[in-house]
């Protein structure tokens, strides 16, 4: 069969033809720049002052501070007091040090710290937080959050940054996101920009900006869903989740979820094919269909039987991306 | 994500010659272009650069101001020839160079909302060559970003439905599905704007 929007082989449509014509007026190629000339430096271009504010204190820091530990050769990173007293291992940061790893950064009630991340990005510590640098190494770096909050802001390709706490692993798949977690080592994450991946023990969630997800020690993540649903779709996903529920309990909460899941949230009905058992797909693949629809790979016996290659193609038609390349980066919480 | 997602349409998969769900994989040649710039060479990384110049043009493109574009193409290009040591998989460079393209343009965005507060893109010159191609690329902009991204490098970059797939990772089944319901989308849009 021909279809000239997919390669212009077979007639043409007339409305695409102009289409092409008049929006093929928008195609540049610029110039290719000289690749044995070019280092490729980090760019600035359009950092914000307060950004270069932030970027010249912690280069400062940086200085500063391997000054003071030169002739030692442990890789850290640049910490930077932002209020109060925060501390790594049993030195107050007073303006701003290192945090070198296997070191613990702790900040009290009264305090906040900033920390740069490498060169990949900047790690923002709220008061009551206790975390350690676990490894940094290029293409690969890591923390592990015991308790407490961060907010992390990535502008490395996706993959490099990776945050461990009791119930799951953070990894960075582009740009920003807030991960707390409570006393008990119940975790929470918020994406605000691009995408996280979270997971524990094979069981996975894939969050984009907009959504959160919650994570219990011993379970791992629970089903992400964009911050503006309703209380009780709210409750629901915590309860199908978390909670010790009997099938009648189990299905009484799928079907609440259902009930009240727009167009928007077929990223979390996608996420509940791998979670709910065999015998419960059934309605949350007609409920997704309906939202929408799968392509023509992907069929209900394969999605009953878990089949992960068929959730991946509906998945690149959710209009969220390709599952593709998140696949490939999962590999770095492996 | 939006509120947009349509209903059923009519899709022509039986036009798909290749497993529907498969991400094709790079020609050997590339994947040596690969392994060759990953270990420093330069001139592998130029031809990389050509192959992959329009993609990554198109999912800017769809996603920011056209001003900002060319700039931002080098930057994805220069990000990538300092970050292609880590890629592990040469068979991946065309889905990790696609995501290091949006991970630029979202950061942008990010950045510029800083400074600004507000996003503003840029006029439509009237009667400039190029105002009805921004007025439908306004248009285009509106959509789901999968859609929105599929038909920028179709309709913009030229590139065929099996290209976009091989050049973003995507599979052809997804590429074939978001061009359709893009253009269904994308047509609707247009009506409206042009009331008969």
């Amino acid at each position: 069969m021909s279809d000239y929007l997919w390669d212009r082989r077979g007639p043409a449509d007339p409305e695409i033809a102009r289409l092409e014509r008049v929006l093929g007026r928008l195609r540049t190629e610029p110039p290719m720049p000289d690749w044995n000339r070019v280092a490729p430096p980090a760019s600035v271009r359009h950092f914000s002052p307060a950004y270069l504010a932030a970027a010249a204190a912690l280069v400062i820091a940086c200085g500063a501070s391997l000054w003071l530990a030169r002739g030692t050769a442990a890789p850290s990173w640049a910490v930077v007091r932002v209020t109060g007293q925060p501390v790594v291992g049993e030195e107050q940061v007073v303006e701003a040090g290192r945090l070198p790893v296997g070191a613990w950064l702790q900040t009290d009630p009264a305090s906040r710290a900033s920390v740069a991340i490498a060169d990949i990005g900047r790690l923002d510590v709220d008061p009551g937080t206790r975390l350690q640098l676990l490894g940094t190494r290029e293409g690969n770096h890591r923390v592990a959050l015991q308790r407490g909050t961060v907010h992390a802001l990535i502008w490395a390709p996706p993959g490099e940054f990776v945050v461990e706490t009791e119930a799951s692993t953070a990894i960075d798949l582009g740009c920003a996101y807030t991960l707390t977690v409570a006393p008990g080592g119940n975790g929470m994450i918020e994406v605000s920009m691009g995408w996280v991946g979270f997971e524990h023990g094979g069981r996975e969630a894939f969050i984009p900006a907009g959504a959160r997800c919650a994570t219990r020690p011993g379970v791992g993540p629970g089903t992400p869903y964009y911050a503006d649903i309703g209380e009780p779709m709210r409750q629901a996903i915590d309860q199908l989740d978390f909670a010790a529920l009997d099938p009648a309990a189990r299905r009484r909460a799928l079907g609440a979820i259902l009930a009240d899941a727009r167009p928007k949230d077929a990223m979390t009905l996608w996420h509940l094919l791998a979670r709910v058992p065999a015998e419960d797909r059934d309605p949350v693949f007609d409920h997704l269909a309906r939202l929408a629809p799968p392509p023509a790979s992907v069929t209900r016996e394969g999605i009953r039987a878990g089949n992960r290659a068929m959730r991946d193609a509906w998945w690149d038609t959710l209009g969220l991306g390709t599952s593709r390349w998140w696949r490939i980066w999962e590999r770095s919480w492996r | 994500m939006t509120d947009v997602l349509e209903p059923a349409i009519a899709v022509p998969f039986d036009a798909i010659s290749e497993p529907a769900d498969a991400v094709p994989a790079p020609p050997a040649a590339e994947v040596r272009l690969v392994t060759a710039a990953r270990e420093g060479d330069r001139s592998a990384f130029a031809d990389l650069y050509r192959r992959y110049v329009r993609m990554v043009h198109g999912v800017l493109l769809a996603r920011l101001p056209r001003a900002e574009v060319d700039d931002l193409v080098q930057d994805v290009f220069l990000t990538a020839m300092h970050r292609i040591g880590s890629l592990r998989e040469a068979a991946a460079f065309p889905g990790w160079l696609a995501s290091i393209a949006r991970n630029r343009a979202i950061d942008f965005l990010r950045r510029r909302r800083v400074e600004t507060t507000e996003l503003v893109d840029e006029p439509a010159a009237p009667g400039g060559d190029t105002s009805e191609a921004l007025a439908i690329l306004a248009e285009v902009a509106a959509l789901p970003e999968a859609y929105r991204e599929t038909l920028v490098l179709r309709l913009v970059e030229g590139l065929s439905g099996a290209e976009i797939a091989a050049q973003t990772g995507l599979t052809p089944a997804s590429v074939r599905v978001n061009l359709h319901r893009g253009m269904k989308m994308l047509r609707a849009r247009l009506e409206k704007e042009t009331p008969r």
